[in-house]
């Protein structure tokens, strides 16, 4: 009061003002605005978590530009894998060839065996079929039916083969090669066609070689893959040879390599061919070009993690907004009206206290899923959903500000000079109200981003394609993952945590700030 | 003084009075009772009769002092005078010969700025979160009352009037002590340039020292504004040095109402002897005499009947008990609300 009491009544003690400290002086005034910001840049706990929410908004919204991934895309890795690609097996009992006409059924096939084995050279098929037999060498025997000039079969341990995949070779023929290489003959003559044969098991039309015996038999596993001669030759070497890997390389030049694994119960080779696959590249670690690795599908986790701070960014926003927008409307018409709409609004709001959140999102989220909607616009209705869930608290609390605001002195002050109704609201009430409405729209930020992620972990909220830290964290549904692929979750984690928590901070900061009662 | 009282009644049906254009303000047997809400669905149960039939007349550039023990009624009634409790329950208030309880919404706006109130309490009287600027100017600009360019000139002079500085506009009520924040209500009133104020015991939230420069403010703006006051108060010193009539009330009667001389003279209420008995006299050798009442101050819902002080009173007969007095003019512009002086 003091310097009140010189500048109203004292200008002639000039000099003694000089040296006093006078308001004027000493204190340089400042915009009410300026001085909420002056206040909140003091409280460095609030800077902090403005800092951090900047961080969180440029990785989110600048992050999507800059990375060079987009959100959903995939990557791949190439590995070795090894697939069952042929049998080989020794044929080490009498396969039988059957001439086209004829039929040699397996009961006779079993009793020529026997035949053989007892020293006959004729036995008796079904039917009293007789046969007989002539064996031309040890493992060769060629099969006549009585009463039939030509063999109507023919028992062999090689096979013989054509040269070209849907070739066929005749009855005829196999039986004259089998013969040659059984007696040793160089060269056949069949139909008047000279025919060689080679050391190797080749037999050639003239220069052209049109078949080819062995003994070893090799079947592609797959039906669409034909086995080429040479490499069948190849590999029956390799396979004698011992050699239980082998390299072949074919006419195109594609070099592939075999492993061989010998089947002492079946005594048969398998053929297992290495190839090289493309497969999704799934949690990779850390690397130059994915700096946190990839998730589940294959995609770049950091650009998720941006994509997915885009998403829950978003949504608390929007649900705020939309609760605050409600809850200010109807909560300020309660607390000013009063009377009986005040009355109705607060029996909806406590109704919607009743309604029990969780279960609801939860059934609303499976409805969602069982109509298969969007991704996209059931984003929306997730920040709908919510937005109408939340909005009574802040009615409520804006109603009992009101209400005791609306009693204060100072409104009927303004109402005295005659103020507007609508004017009193505005700058009158509202201004007062707004330090509680903003703690709690920053703190129902972070709880909101908090519920998004809990549905999303559920897989009720934001669905994939898009990301969100709580369907990033949903990828950590087993220990294995939890315990071997940290770079899965704990970035979501921090995320999470460091932006709800900053939040929280700028809302306390923020309601320090705007308390003028609060120390300059 | 008053020539037609004669015809008023308390009590009785409101006869209406003419305007006298000497008086700014003519309240003519006002009544405001607030319901007591209870029991089953909230009905109305019974009714706090607040003011109960109050009646004098203001005259221009003039103070009267309202005082009164605590809950008499004197608040409600300066603040029923402004139409700031809602509705009446009966009576006139003439403001300028106009009935402020006819007055469109719109018209009692445009209406206010002639009337002012200042808060008892000047802690809770301002919003904590606009600057002073904006609290005394903002009805200014609301009303128009001075063109954009002359706005500021016009609120420096108006906090200078009250021992403001200009540098004080953005600053905030909470950076002020008691007294300074009752000088911005005191601004905040006196901005819209009105003739009359109500003082709702402006300084009984102050200490002493402060009290007199508030005093002397009011009474230096009277002087120069030509504002009339109706200073609420339970101070009766602080009455007698600002005010040029007096009312004295109890439980919302007005029971004695006369020029300041005449009532601190030769006080005729019995109610009032005791009230003026009970000032202290800065003087040690002085024998004080003073008239204790016993009891205490019924309640306002449920008033004795008759005479509402009979409880109270040493004089008190049987009619006192069961009849209800009337205003009397006992001298000249002297009127007293009781029995004993018929």
């Amino acid at each position: 009061m003091s310097e009140l009491e010189k500048n109203t009544n004292a200008p002639e003690n000039q000099e003694k003002e000089q040296f006093s400290l006078n308001d004027d002086r000493r204190v340089k005034t400042l915009s009410p605005g300026a001085l909420v910001v002056r206040r909140f840049i003091r409280n460095r706990v609030a800077v902090t978590g403005t800092i951090i929410l900047i961080a969180m908004f440029l990785f989110s919204f600048v992050g999507g530009l800059i990375t060079p991934y987009r959100e959903d895309q995939l990557f791949y890795r190439t590995t070795q894998q090894n697939k069952q690609y042929a049998a080989v097996k020794e044929n080490t009992e009498f396969r039988y060839v059957t001439a086209t006409k004829d039929s040699f059924p397996s009961v006779a096939q079993a009793k020529f065996v026997i035949a053989r084995k007892t020293g006959k050279t004729s036995f008796e098929g079904k039917k009293g079929t007789t046969y007989t037999y002539e064996e031309i060498g040890e493992d060769f025997c060629v099969i006549y039916e009585d009463g039939k000039e030509d063999p109507v079969a023919f028992a062999t341990y090689d096979t013989v083969s054509s040269v070209t995949s849907d070739g066929e070779v005749a009855f005829d023929l196999q039986c004259e090669i089998l013969q040659a290489i059984a007696v040793g003959e160089d060269s056949f003559t069949l139909d008047g066609v000279e025919y060689t044969v080679a050391e190797d098991g080749s037999i050639y039309k003239g220069t052209e070689e049109v078949a080819y015996a062995s003994r070893f038999i090799v079947q592609a596993i797959m039906s669409d893959v034909f086995l080429t001669r040479t490499f069948k030759e190849e590999l029956v070497t390799s396979i004698q040879d011992g050699n239980m890997d082998f390299v072949f390389t074919d006419e195109d030049g594609t070099e592939a390599s075999y492993t061989v694994t010998y089947d002492a119960a079946s005594k048969s080779y398998a053929v297992l061919q290495t190839v090289e696959t493309k497969v999704f590249d799934t949690y990779s670690a850390p690397s130059k070009e994915h700096w946190l690795g990839t998730d589940r599908n294959g995609m770049d986790m950091l650009t998720r993690l941006m994509y997915g701070g885009r998403v829950s960014l978003y949504i608390g926003f929007i649900v705020v907004i939309i609760e605050t927008v409600l809850g200010v409307i109807l909560g300020g018409l309660a607390g000013y009206c009063g009377g009986w709409v005040d009355n109705l609004i607060m029996r909806i709001v406590d109704v919607f206290y009743c309604i029990p959140s969780m279960p609801l999102i939860i059934i609303l989220g499976a409805a969602m899923d069982a109509m298969r909607i969007d991704p996209q616009i059931r984003m929306f209705y997730l920040m709908l959903i919510l937005g109408f869930l939340g909005w009574p608290g802040v009615a409520r609390l804006v109603r009992g500000q009101i209400l005791s605001l609306r009693e204060q002195e100072f409104m009927t002050a303004a109402e005295a000079t005659g103020v507007r109704a609508s004017r009193r609201i505005f700058r009158h009430l509202i201004p007062n109200v707004i330090p509680q409405l903003i703690v709690t729209m920053t703190m129902s930020l972070g709880s909101t981003i908090i519920t998004e992620a809990t549905l999303s972990f559920l897989g009720l909220g934001v669905k994939f394609p898009f990301a969100s830290w709580g369907n990033i964290i949903n990828d950590v549904n087993d220990t294995y993952v939890l315990t071997n692929f940290w770079f899965i979750w704990i970035p979501a984690g921090i995320c999470l945590l460091a932006t709800v928590l900053a939040f929280n901070l700028v809302g306390d900061g923020l309601r320090d700030a705007f308390d003028p009662k609060m120390k300059r | 003084m008053m020539t037609e009282k004669k015809t008023m009644q308390i009590g009785a049906q409101t006869v209406p009075v003419t305007y006298d254009p000497q008086y700014i303000l003519m309240v003519n047997n006002l009544k405001k009772y607030f319901p007591i809400k209870g029991g089953m669905m909230n009905r109305v149960v019974g009714q706090v009769k607040a003011v109960d039939g109050v009646t004098f007349n203001l005259k221009r550039g003039t103070t009267m002092g309202l005082v009164g023990e605590s809950g008499c009624g004197k608040t409600t009634a300066g603040r029923t005078i402004l139409r700031l409790n809602g509705g009446k329950t009966d009576g006139q208030v003439l403001f300028d010969g106009q009935e402020i309880y006819d007055l469109s919404d719109k018209e009692l706006r445009t209406l206010r700025t002639k009337m002012q109130i200042i808060f008892q309490d000047p802690f809770s009287s301002l919003s904590p979160r606009l600057p002073i600027g904006e609290i005394i100017g903002e009805a200014v600009r609301e009303h128009n009352l001075v063109s954009k360019a002359e706005y500021t000139d016009y609120l420096d002079r108006v906090m200078d009037e009250c021992g403001l500085q200009p540098f004080h506009k953005t600053r905030y009520p909470h950076e002020f002590s008691g007294g300074q924040r009752q000088r911005i209500c005191i601004a905040r009133a006196l901005a819209l340039n009105p003739e009359f104020v109500v003082c709702d015991e402006p300084v009984s939230a102050l200490d002493v020292s402060i009290q007199a420069q508030i005093i002397n403010l009011l009474k230096n703006l009277q002087e120069q504004r030509q504002l009339s006051y109706l200073f609420i108060s339970h101070d009766l010193s602080v009455v007698e040095h600002i005010s040029d009539s007096v009312g004295v009330m109890y439980l919302g009667n007005l029971v004695e109402y006369g020029d300041k001389k005449d009532i601190f003279a030769h006080p005729l209420h019995p109610y009032t002897k005791a009230l003026f008995s009970a000032i202290p006299i800065p003087d040690p050798k002085a024998r004080m005499n003073r008239i204790v009442l016993e009891g205490s101050i019924p309640s306002p819902a449920n008033p004795p009947t008759g005479c509402k002080f009979h409880t109270r009173c040493k004089y008190c007969t049987k009619r006192c008990k069961s009849e209800t007095p009337v205003q009397k003019e006992i001298e000249p512009g002297h009127y007293v609300v009781c029995h004993n002086y018929e």
